[in-house]
């Protein structure tokens, strides 16, 4: 009996850590108007930099991002483009007051996200995918 | 609004937009800032180590610690005025050559996309002489508390007047930049005087892919100072020995030219950078080649880094001057006195190499803490990149000098 109840316990656990860890990964979406599928982490990186406004395809790209200080957002970056809030920071100074570029629009969590990027076809975003959020409307960019 | 705001953004990213709404020419205009707080401490107190070989004052002489060296403060207006057309205004407070905190505008232009790839810049612009050069005075946007001096040095004027054309393209996963810069400057000197140059010219070009970066820039001035031509003209009095030393050493329209490479590797958690320049003139200010090398390892908020750098002079750094055997004593007087100055100008050249230790802390956002030591080696007979030297100075020494410094944006 207690080993049937630990078994159960662990299978539980291990459930819970399935969908906390599914919960916990940052996805790139866009919409299902978009006919992009895959980007390599390069181009994900370059679009989110501001060196890259244009897929291979030649279609525009325009990155949307979230709040700074956002869980989401640090760990898009971290996961993704491999750099620190401050490490985007200082890149973002670095175009800013040379005048070569603003940072990208942001806006205030998933679901903003999920809306914008759902209403524009060239856009671009990122999101905790929470339930419901990646509905119909966006589809899950694979980063490879 | 949102949705709006993505709409006008891609038609300002491509004009011919997928996006078929119509929307309104909004312009707008966004403020943002940078600034530096830091003092700097010198064990050498008979001269005064400087960031702006145009400042007065500086860290050793006139203050044991002083806040002048690296503290700024920088205040920028970006207006898109419509989708192709944005224009930027920068004004920076910072120590200037007569030691007032007076504004001075360091950025002004207004910059045309004629094609997403192709842009042009009218006005005020940084000079990018080097590969940090754009922003060398945004403390938060580098990796040290100032760049190296052996280096930027070379190219103390940081701005110019004119215009530049910049050609963007990408193939594959490389983004390669080619920028064209053609104007004038004036600079004035602590002390009085001015450094005049006219048809400066740059070409620069950067290769990106990724992590990875390459630049390679060459730029040509012509350089006068006039406050030097009366020395110069002087010497001419002595005939066809002393025409030769004012034609080899004068800065009145000479050319002068430098060339620097660069590479920066930076995956994320550790970065290294370096630079090389040589720079040429058939004046005085020597031909210099410097470089440095500069690496640092990503701990957290903590980024520790060391540097180091060297800068030389081919060339002789002195002169026999004008032969006095035979002058008349008033004449020869003269002579002694004009050897003197010339070997005064030629002499003072930066020469040295140094050891920087130093760490970066990004403890809040958009805020950053620095602390670093230097150890200068000046080589023997040189001051080094030191300015203000006493009679009590001694060149060819060791200094050593200890940095702080908080780096913020807004």
């Amino acid at each position: 009996m207690p080993t049937r109840f630990t078994a159960t316990g662990w299978g539980a656990l291990l459930f819970c850590l399935m969908i906390g860890s599914a919960w916990a990964e940052v996805v790139v979406v866009v919409s299902v108007q978009n006919p992009v599928e895959t980007l390599s982490r390069a181009e994900l990186s370059d679009i989110y930099l501001g060196r890259l406004n244009r897929l291979p395809n030649g279609a525009s790209v325009v990155p949307i991002d979230q709040r700074e200080g956002t869980s989401t957002r640090g760990e898009f970056y971290k996961k993704y483009l491999g750099i620190t809030p401050a490490q985007v920071k200082a890149h973002w100074s670095r175009l800013i007051f040379t005048g070569r570029g603003q940072p990208p629009r942001s806006v205030p969590g998933d679901d903003a996200v999920a809306d914008v990027v759902a209403e524009a076809p060239n856009a671009i975003g990122y999101l905790d995918p929470g339930p419901g959020l990646v509905d119909d409307r966006l589809r899950v960019v694979t980063v490879e | 609004m949102t949705r709006w705001e993505i709409v006008f953004l891609s038609a300002l990213l491509v004009p011919a937009a997928v996006v078929e709404a119509q929307v309104e020419d909004s312009p707008t205009l966004s403020i943002q800032g940078f600034g530096t707080f830091g003092v700097v401490h010198s064990d050498e107190d008979q001269a005064d180590f400087v960031s702006n070989l145009f400042a007065p004052k500086g860290a050793g002489h006139s203050d044991d610690w002083s806040a002048h060296v690296d503290s700024r403060l920088g205040l920028q207006l970006t207006a898109n005025l419509s989708p192709r057309l944005t224009s930027v205004v920068q004004a920076v407070s910072e120590q200037r050559y007569d030691g007032s905190y007076e504004p001075s505008i360091e950025w002004a232009n207004v910059m045309f996309e004629v094609t997403p790839a192709l842009s042009v810049r009218l006005g005020r612009m940084m000079q990018p002489s080097f590969m940090t050069s754009e922003y060398r005075k945004v403390g938060y946007a580098i990796p040290w508390i100032r760049p190296p001096e052996e280096v930027y040095r070379m190219v103390p004027v940081t701005n110019f007047d004119g215009i530049d054309v910049n050609y963007r393209s990408r193939f594959g996963d490389y983004t390669h930049t080619l920028r064209g810069s053609y104007g004038r400057k004036d600079a004035k000197v602590a002390g009085g005087g001015e450094v005049k140059s006219r048809d400066t010219m740059l070409l620069t070009n950067t290769l990106e892919r990724g992590a990875a970066t390459l630049f390679a820039s060459y730029g040509r001035y012509r350089l006068t100072i006039e406050d030097l031509n009366p020395l110069f003209d002087a010497f001419q009095q002595f005939g066809p020995e002393g025409e030769a030393i004012a034609d080899r050493y004068d800065v009145d329209d000479k050319r002068f030219e430098i060339i620097n490479v660069g590479v920066r590797y930076d995956p994320g958690e550790w970065f290294v950078m370096g630079e090389w320049a040589r720079s040429d003139s058939r004046t005085f200010i020597g031909d210099s080649r410097g470089w440095y090398v500069t690496g640092g390892y990503r701990l957290g908020d903590v980024t520790p880094y060391v540097t180091l750098a060297r800068v030389r002079v081919d060339g002789e750094t002195s002169h026999p001057g004008i032969s006095m055997v035979g002058l008349p004593p008033p004449l020869a007087a003269q002579a002694d006195g004009l050897n003197a100055a010339l070997n005064g100008l030629l002499g003072n050249v930066a020469q040295q190499k140094s050891l920087s230790l130093g760490a970066r802390w990004d403890f809040a956002r958009n805020l950053a803490l620095k602390a670093q030591y230097d150890h200068i080696d000046l080589d023997s007979g040189s001051p080094g990149t030191l300015v203000n030297t006493q009679p009590g100075f001694d060149p060819g020494g060791t200094v050593n000098l200890f940095s702080l410094a908080l780096d913020f944006v807004y």
